[in-house]
């Protein structure tokens, strides 16, 4: 573990483990709470809230944990930190809470949170897991804000998040972005650009 | 709340369809639905789940947590819950059935964080659906998502012989799909008057 | 509710619902056990975990069963390779010996080369173009091209060339055979490095007809036959084949042919390493 470093391990986090484009976990709440900036950014957060009290109470008690439970460990762990942005969402930030509804619980079953726990969390410092959770953090709030200004601004044509007009273009929008196709499309598209982008990769470097 | 049975079906499977409209169980979705053999394993799977926690956790919600109020206990109680059956199932399975065990148990564990179980369960909670709404939603929900993944699987099979660019090969090309199967369903939206 | 009745309600209620949960199914772990070798699984730990099906088994777990039956061989997985099989021949107390590597060989040179007898325009599938009176190529026992071969693959190790015929990449390329099998005209064969010379035609047809669509097709001359000094090839039905038993290496054959048909395997385009 030597070769480990802050920095090394956050971008890591945001580039070569993405956990949308890399790991592919995680897929629903991506496409469904990305119909608009707002959405994506308070999606991210919860998440990162629980990804980071997950991380951090599994790596402090990863040497107590028995193996052989610690699936259901895990997932107990972090149905508290969900139960508890849930509930603090509800009463803080009722808008928000409406609009993401019962994406927030199901952040308990999001792979992302659950895989970090297993692959990483329970096998380093808690030093190292809080950076591992601020850089997968940080990758799925890039993914999820990219997604949903994509689609907001082609479906709407602007980006308004919490009340700030943040840009908007003279096209007219099309409501297909905003719908599940859109979803789907857009991510589609992401997913041929990220592979074109790795398979040129690969091809220049096996040369 | 005082939704029809009728309406719960069409709402479950079509309108509200869970994987196409509601984007719950998207995982496995793009995972399993390339062979329609595991495609029907996975479906039979999931909608017996389904079933068997709808009514687990409406007994759980209306008698322990309700009463006390202990409301937040929600997300918490379900899961343990639906851990719990599609632990003993696969027991069950793999002690009387190896056959079937061999085409569907194996899904079993990959059921357990699937999405759309633990979003049936919440929603009948959150719609404070009586016990044969429940059921019904549950079994719905499991229909509409055996539906679609079936489709999906039938149309991936034909399709993994045609040539697409590199790029576009596997998930892209699935979400392609995927994006005009869903919006065959949007001409759903407003059948059911909510 | 008061703070205190709030978190001991939740601490029956959940403690409750987990021991419950818990006794069950240490009773249900019990009641339905099943018997599992724990050979079997520390076999399956060895395997590559890749469940090609190249062992001819339902997938990495099943191949490992059957070993532990000894209904399987000990060096049945092409993919593992001799390493996987020295280490299930540890766990099972047996010797392994070494296998040497091999690569399938294209056995056609026509590709874009051979002519094409219709306009197909269906599913990319050599299987599918084969079921449509006997291919779209003049020659129908060439290779045809559409990549059912590379698309079986599951290691991604052919790869179909310009000049329309597949090229394996050695080094992701795992002596599996499933291309092979794929493969509807019989093009492709397994063969190691030492078997250096082949045949590069599978057509039956007389050598008339072969010249009219291939340039590089067996006529069935013979030449190679009367000038092989180690008598490896014979020819039947228009087309020579080598036995590889035989044969040295040598290249005799290869300067005599008029056709250019048969070649040196280094020499053949196909051992393009990414």
């Amino acid at each position: 573990m030597a070769d480990m470093t802050i920095s090394g391990e956050y971008f890591r986090g945001i580039v070569k483990d993405n956990p949308i484009f890399s790991l592919v976990l995680g897929l629903c709440p991506v496409l469904a709470v990305t119909t608009s900036v707002e959405n994506a950014i308070g999606m991210a957060g919860a998440a990162l809230f629980v990804l980071l009290g997950s991380n951090v109470i599994v790596s402090a008690l990863r040497k107590q944990i028995p193996p052989i439970t610690r699936i259901p460990m895990f997932i107990i762990i972090i149905c508290t930190f969900v139960t508890m942005i849930d509930m603090l969402m509800e009463a803080y930030t009722p808008p928000l809470y409406k609009s993401l509804g019962i994406f927030i619980p199901l952040i308990v079953v999001n792979c992302i949170i659950i895989g970090r726990a297993e692959a990483y969390a329970s096998k380093n410092t808690v030093k190292y897991s809080i950076v591992d959770a601020l850089g997968i953090g940080t990758g799925f709030l890039l993914v999820l804000v990219l997604i949903g200004a994509i689609r907001e601004l082609l479906g709407t044509g602007a980006i308004v998040p919490f009340g700030f007009k943040l840009i908007s273009i003279p096209i007219t929008p099309s409501t297909f972005m905003i719908l599940p196709g859109g979803a789907f499309m857009t991510i589609g598209v992401l997913m041929a650009m990220v592979n074109y982008n790795r398979i040129r990769k690969a091809r220049k470097g096996g040369q | 709340m005082e939704d029809s049975l009728f309406s719960i079906a069409i709402n479950g499977i079509f309108v509200k369809n869970f994987l196409l409209v509601q984007f719950l169980g998207l995982c496995s979705f793009v995972g399993v639905s390339k062979e329609t053999k595991s495609a029907a394993g996975m479906s039979a799977a999931v909608l017996f789940v389904m079933i068997m926690a709808s009514v687990a956790s409406f007994l759980i919600y209306t008698y322990l947590l309700l009463p006390f109020g202990l409301t937040f206990l929600t997300t918490i109680s379900f899961i343990i819950v639906i851990a719990f059956l599609v632990q003993l199932v696969e027991f069950i399975i793999r002690k009387f059935s190896p056959p079937l065990y061999r085409s569907l148990g194996i899904f079993l564990p990959l059921i357990t964080t699937n999405c759309a179980i633990l979003g049936v369960v919440i929603l009948n909670a959150r719609l404070d659906y009586n016990f044969t709404q429940s059921l019904f939603y549950g079994i719905s929900a499991g229909l509409g998502y055996s539906m679609v993944m079936l489709f999906m699987a039938a149309i991936r099979e034909k399709a993994s012989s045609l040539k697409v660019p590199e790029a576009i090969e596997g998930l892209p090309h699935a979400f392609f799909i995927t994006t005009l199967l869903s919006m065959a369903f949007v001409s759903y939206f407003g059948v059911i008057p909510t | 509710m008061n703070p205190v009745a709030i978190i001991a309600g939740s601490a029956i209620v959940i403690g409750g619902i987990g021991f419950l949960v818990g006794i069950i199914l240490i009773w249900a772990s019990e009641k339905f056990a099943v018997e599992v070798n724990p050979l079997v699984e520390e076999v399956n730990e060895a395997l590559p975990g890749a469940n090609c099906g190249a062992c001819g088994y339902a997938g990495c777990a099943d191949f490992a069963e059957k070993v532990v039956d000894q209904v399987a061989p000990i060096d049945g997985c092409p993919v593992g390779g001799f390493d996987v099989a020295k280490v299930i021949g540890g766990l099972l107390g047996q010797e392994v010996k070494e296998a040497e590597s091999i690569y399938p060989f294209v056995r056609c040179n026509g590709g874009i080369n051979c002519t094409d007898k219709i306009d197909y325009d269906g599913i990319e599938d050599c299987k599918a173009v084969m079921m449509l009176s006997d291919g779209e190529k003049g020659c129908s026992y060439g290779c045809i091209g559409r990549g059912t071969c590379v698309r079986a693959c599951p290691f991604n190790a052919l790869e179909m060339a310009d000049d329309r015929l597949p090229h394996v990449i050695k080094n992701l390329c795992k002596s599996c055979g499933i291309c092979v099998e794929a493969c509807p005209n019989d093009i492709l064969v397994m063969a190691n490095d030492t078997e250096q010379v082949h045949v590069l035609c599978r057509s039956y047809d007389k050598g008339k007809v072969v010249k009219s669509v291939c340039e590089f097709g067996c006529i069935g001359c013979k030449i190679c036959v009367k000038n092989c000094p180690a008598d490896a090839i014979t020819v039947t039905n228009f087309l020579a084949e080598i036995d590889q038993e035989k044969c040295t290496n040598c290249g005799q054959c290869i300067e005599n042919c008029p056709q250019k048909s048969i070649m040196m395997r280094e020499l053949v385009v196909e051992a393009v390493a990414v």
